[in-house]
Parts: C-alpha cells; structure tokens; sequence
C-alpha cells in the first residue's frame, strides 16, 4: 500500500490517494491510478514501484517537461523516496508515503482557560485608557471638557481595536485561525511600552535634564513598533523567522533613516529643533540645581558651536 | 460746501501758503526721485526722494531707499529722475545706518543744491516751527506738505524729529526744510495707525556722513560697511541698556528686572476678566524696545524685549500648572527676517540655576537660545527665559529677547538679569 499526497503551494496537504497495488502510476491520463489536472504534466508521467532491495523508487516514464525535487534543478529519472521530501512534476508537489512512515508524536493540547488572556487583555485595556485619560487631565490648562477626552479615547480605542482586527485577519488567511484575543494582548503591551517611554523622556528632559531621550523618541516608536510587528507575524506561524525579523529590521532602519534625513533637512530649513521643552512640577528635580558660574560656563561653550554653525553657512549665492 | 472749506483753509494759512509757493518754486531742480531698478530687466522695484546737497553732484537719500542696491550691487542698480524729466546713473558713497541716511553721487553738475539750515544743526529750532517736506509721493509727482517741527522723539534710541504732517511712501528720503528753503531734516518714516505723525532724521547726522565721505571716511566695500557699522551700533546700544541698569518691580511675591532705560515702551496684560474664567491668573508686563533697526527689506533687527509673566493657580493642579507654564515658556527666538538667509540654526542649553543662595534667588529653570548672524561676524540673536521653581503652585516666567548682540555682552546681561529675578517669601 502506498500513499500519494498532493501538496499546496505551502505544502499543505491538498488531497491524499491510497493505493492498494504494488505499483502506481501518476499523470494526467485516464489510464493512471493517480490523476493530477496539471496541464504541464504528462498524460503517463511517473511510476512508483519498490525496486530489488526495497526501497521505494518514482521513475519518469517519459514526460516532456521532467520530474524534480522540490527546489531542486536538475531533471531527474529515478528519485528514491523518503517520505518527507516533495518531487514536482509540471506544476505540481507530490509527497509518497508508505502506511509505515512514522509521525510526530501527539501533541499535548494545553489546558482551556480562556478566562487568563481576556482577563488579562481587560486589564491592560483598562490601563492604556486610564493612563491615557490620566494624560489628557493633566495637559488640560483650559475650561474642562467631555469631548477633549472622550474623542481621543475614542480614536485610541478604535486604533486598538482595528490594528488588532487586521491582524488576526491576515493570521486567518494565512495560518488559518485569527488568534484575535493574542494580536489585541501584543498591540495593548505596544501601546503600553510607548506610553511608558514617553513618560520616561519626559522626566528624563526634565527632572534629569537630559532631553535626549525625548528628541530620540522616534527611534523607540519606530523600534517598539517594529517589535509589536514581529511579535504579531510570528502569531501567523512560526516558520521562518528570520526572515520576518530580517524584513521587520529593513523596514524598522528605513523608517529610522527617513525620519532622522527628513528631521536634519527640517532643522536646516527652519533652523529650529521641533523639541517642545516641557516642564514638570519642581518637586519631580532629580539632578540638583546648578550655581550660576557654570551655568554661563556652559553658554560659553555654547557660542564655539555657533560659530562653527556661521563658518559652514556660507552666505546664500543670491546675496553675493 | 468743498469750496467753502477750500476758501477758508487759504485764508487762514495764506501766510503760510505764500512761502509754500516760493519754495515749491525753488526746489523742483535740487529734488530727485530715486529709483532702485532690476539690473538685468531694468524696471523699478522701489522708489524714494533725494535731494542735492552739494554743487558736485553729491545728494543725500535714506538708507532704506538704497539698501538693495549697497546691498546687492550685482542685481540692482540705481536711477535718478529730476523734475525737468532728466534721469541717469546714481552711485552710492557712503551710508549711515543707524541714522538710515545714504550718500550718493549722480552725473549732474552745477544744479542748484539745498544747504543745511543752522539752527537745526545745532538742535535748538523750536518747537511749533513750520516745516516743509518734500518728495514724491506714491510716484505721483513732486509735492509740498506742510508740517510742524514737534522736536525730538521721547522713547527712540535713535535720534529721530516728531514732525506733524502727512509723510507717504515714496518721500522717504527727501528734505524737510523751514521756511527759508535750509534743510531741517530728512523724510524717514511715518507711524502705523498715527495720523499725520511722521520722523524726520535731524540735519545734523546728514551733514556729518556728508563730511565723512569728503574726507574718505568710509570703506568702498558697502557690505562690510553696513556690518560694521551695525556691530558698532549694536556694541553701543548694549553697553547703553547696560549701564542704564534694570530697577527691580515687584510682581506676587517675586522681584523681576525691568529695564531703566528711557527708550522702551511697557505695558501689563492681565487675563483677570478673561471670558471663560482662567483657571490660572496670568499678570505680565512687556517692555520692548524703539531700537528697531532698518538693515535690508527682508531683514530689521536691534530690538530688545524683556517681560515677566506672574502665573498663580486658581483651580489647576500642579501638573496642569506646569503644563501652563511649558506653554508660556517656549524659548522662540524673534527673527528679524527670513531664516536662511540671515540667520544660523538656533542653538540652545537648559538647566537648573540659582543665581545665589536661597531663600532670595529662587531655583530656576533657564532656557537660553541663541543664533549668529551669518554675514555680521560678532553679532547673535539671543533669547533668555527663566521659570521659578520654588512653588508648585505659582511661578514667575522671565524673560529677555536680544538683537543684534555681541554674545558676551549677552552673558553679562543675561547673568544680571537672572541675579535680578528674586523672591521674597
């Protein structure tokens, strides 16, 4: 008895024909036991049979276009079987396999407890509103209001839930199950890691003067949302990860490189960094207060920079 | 009803009027239009008055009516047109920034030319006088307008006569004369939103810059010799508002420095009845300067600005208060003029400082930002903001704008001005 397995493009089984007889011919013709609707296959193109010592062996009995590995090149004219690499006629993947080819063992299904996850999604939803709102009550100098809440949280909510939605849509066309609950859990952590960045360059720009954090803040979004990408492509299958990351890295770093070419040709346009110096209640200071001496010493050395700003800028051709 | 008004206005001015006419009469031939044309296309682009002054050709205009040609000497050129019709080629010699005045020389001899009038060189004209200005309109032919001499401008940095009448484009630089046709002063400028209240830039400085390029006192090289007369101008104006101090004012329970200088105009703002109700009571006070200098048509510069913002509380907490605070405190430096072509990028440093030991110098939060001029070596735009940050819930803002500033005299300046900012609790 032998199996003959007709793969996908992804090497999925697409259908599966058993054979009772020692031999099995494969094409297009109705004269085989196995008929495959590939115009580029021949109408008597493979037999399979098992040969002096055993083995099971496919033999191209005089195709056109030739029988292959997959991946392979070369025309062959007798491949021997294992079981686990495909062969290709025309445009067709075939996997032969005998009734005592081993398979993986069974695999343990993990216990049902959906009650974790969407207990766990409530709650950092719940947080990313009340941080949000938090935020906005804060920020808020002017006459109070419902909607400077409400359409923000809104849009934010909406933004969740529809970036999560597209993703278990592309998880469910290309792996089959949505996997939405695990999608909202990795772009809730997203939203949570860029929150909490922002904070942190905050109070790095004001409690510890040192803004550089909040002028590098595009580097951590570009990164933690090429992170929250990842993570997602590897809920639509594990397979091939490096390459996900390797893509994720390319488009992470082109991002990164547009936006640092477009922020310097800005800043020599304008002439302004886009920094918005903010301030915070003076009892958040962390660094202590300088005295007035080295302050001023810092502003000295401030002009050196300048002036080297004045000898590069070379007056404008028109003026000339 | 016209004709009555008309018939009045001659009888009552008609003294006046008779020496209107005789100087009208006189000046046509020693009056100039000047126009600044496109080299390559050969039309105008602007267009002012000048007068002769000497029997050589030499005539005096303002600065401002020529600086695109000293300026850019490839792309514009000058032109003069006499009252008889008659034009040709005007070369400027010399320029007097500060005092927008400008020099030039045009290839006509032995006209009649005005001269300077005594008691105007000397400052004692008195006040009341009537005065003559002359020039051409809005290109609309050479006119008379009658004035009066009010004496010098309160407020202005720069030496400037009030003079009561009605001053148009296209007259800048042509003279204002008293009643026996000698020039008083030159046509400058007029104020936006006054009526019939004009400047006139006193004899005195056209006869000095006249005398400075007989004796060759000025550099061939024009650029150069606006930068450095703008440096020198700025390098004064500094050590004038320097020595002229801050006084200390009084503002909740901090002290700001406000300058003493005579020649700046302050206001307070309050937003204490402010429609919705503020939710922070916001009390400023702006004291800018009358030191607003002409350098090109895309470029005024010399300014100086100090203010405090008083900020309390009413209902906002600490972080929506300081949240107001960033708002008011951005440090924005005030251009004069278009960026790239004047300006370096805006460089800047922040930090915690005490000017001195509490509990007088509350700590600060200091901004300082600054930018070079590319073409005037030595000279930066610099602008100086501090925050208290001794209370959570009240604060003061300060801060001070500088143009045109050598960058050492803007530290010292800047060092006594954060040494001024001092609480009392």
């Amino acid at each position: 008895m032998i199996w003959v397995e007709v793969l996908s493009r992804h090497r999925d089984v697409e259908a599966r024909f058993r054979v009772a007889g020692p031999e099995v011919f494969i094409g297009r013709g109705y004269d085989n036991d196995v008929i495959v609707d590939d115009p580029y296959v021949g109408a008597q193109h493979l037999r399979i049979f098992r040969d002096e010592s055993g083995r099971v062996v496919a033999e191209d009995i005089g195709s056109a276009n030739g029988t292959f590995l997959d991946g392979g090149k070369d025309r062959l004219r007798r491949i021997v079987i294992d079981g686990t690499k495909p062969i290709r006629i025309g445009q067709t993947l075939l996997r032969i396999r005998e009734p005592g080819h081993a398979v993986e063992r069974e695999r343990m299904a993990r216990p049902e407890r959906p009650i974790l996850p969407v207990a766990l999604a409530l709650a950092l939803g719940a947080m990313v509103i009340a941080v949000s709102a938090l935020r906005i009550w804060l920020a808020q100098t002017g006459e109070p209001r419902v909607s400077a809440y409400l359409t923000p949280l809104l849009t934010a909510i909406g933004s969740v839930v529809l970036w999560a939605g597209l993703w278990a849509l592309l998880s469910r066309i290309f792996s089959g199950r949505s996997r939405f609950l695990r999608n909202l859990l990795i772009a809730l952590a997203g939203i949570i890691a860029l929150l909490l960045y922002d904070e942190f360059g905050r109070f790095a720009a004001f409690a510890l003067t040192w803004p550089t954090a909040g002028t590098y803040q595009y580097v951590a979004v570009w990164s933690i949302l090429a992170a929250i990408c990842f993570l997602h492509l590897r809920e639509i299958g594990p397979a091939r990860l490096w390459l996900k990351g390797a893509i994720v890295t390319t488009v992470l770093a082109t991002a990164i490189a547009a936006q640092t070419l477009q922020r310097s040709e800005a800043f020599s346009d304008f002439g302004r960094q886009t920094t918005t110096r903010l301030l915070m209640p003076p009892a958040f200071r962390v660094v202590p207060v300088r005295d007035q001496g080295a302050f001023f010493g810092e502003i000295a050395r401030l002009k050196t920079r300048i002036d080297s700003d004045r000898s590069e800028a070379r007056p404008d051709p028109t003026n000339q | 009803m016209i004709a009555v008004i008309d018939g009045g206005t001659a009888l009552a001015a008609q003294g006046a009027s008779s020496t209107a006419e005789t100087i009208y009469a006189a000046a046509p031939q020693r009056l100039l239009q000047i126009r600044t044309l496109v080299a390559d296309a050969g039309r105008q682009t602007s267009i002012g008055s000048g007068f002769l002054v000497a029997p050589d050709g030499l005539a005096i205009t303002n600065y401002h009516v020529v600086s695109q040609v000293a300026l850019e000497p490839k792309t514009y050129r000058l032109e003069y047109v006499a009252a008889d019709g008659s034009h040709g080629d005007v070369q400027v010699l010399g320029v007097d920034v500060p005092n927008d005045l400008a020099i030039v020389r045009l290839e006509k001899r032995d006209a009649p030319f005005f001269t300077f009038d005594k008691a105007a060189i000397r400052g004692d004209l008195p006040k009341g006088e009537r005065l003559y200005s002359m020039g051409n309109p809005l290109d609309l032919g050479f006119t008379i307008i009658e004035g009066t001499y009010n004496g010098r401008v309160e407020h202005s940095y720069n030496e400037r006569i009030h003079f009561s009448g009605a001053l148009n484009p296209g007259m800048s630089g042509g003279p204002a004369v008293t009643a026996e046709g000698q020039v008083a002063g030159v046509n400058v400028a007029t104020r936006r939103g006054g009526q019939l209240v004009s400047f006139l830039v006193p004899a005195r400085f056209a006869e000095l810059l006249l005398q400075r390029v007989r004796d060759g006192g000025t550099r061939s090289d024009l650029r150069a010799e606006i930068a450095g007369q703008i440096a020198e101008w700025g390098s004064m104006l500094y050590k004038s508002f320097g020595e002229q101090g801050f006084r200390s004012i009084a503002l909740g329970p901090y002290r700001a420095p406000e300058t003493a200088a005579p020649w700046f105009n302050c206001w307070a703002q309050t937003n204490a009845g402010a429609t919705p109700r503020p939710r922070a009571s916001i009390n400023s006070t702006n004291c800018s300067s009358d030191t607003a200098l002409f350098v090109a048509t895309d470029l005024n510069t010399g300014a100086i600005q100090v203010s405090h913002q008083y900020v309390k509380t009413i209902d906002l907490n600490q972080f929506q208060f300081a949240t107001l605070l960033s708002q008011l405190s951005q440090a924005r430096l005030v251009g004069g003029g278009p960026f790239r072509k004047w300006y370096t990028p805006e460089r800047c440093h922040e930090d915690f400082v005490s000017a001195a030991a509490a509990p007088d110098h509350p700590p600060l939060r200091a901004i300082w930002c600054a930018q070079a001029y590319r073409e005037f070596e030595g000279l930066y735009d610099v602008v100086l903001i501090a925050v208290t940050q001794d209370d959570g819930n009240e604060a003061m803002v300060s801060r001070l704008n500088l143009q045109a500033v050598g960058y050492d005299q803007a530290m010292a300046l800047g060092k006594r001005f954060l040494e001024a900012v001092q609480v009392s609790k």
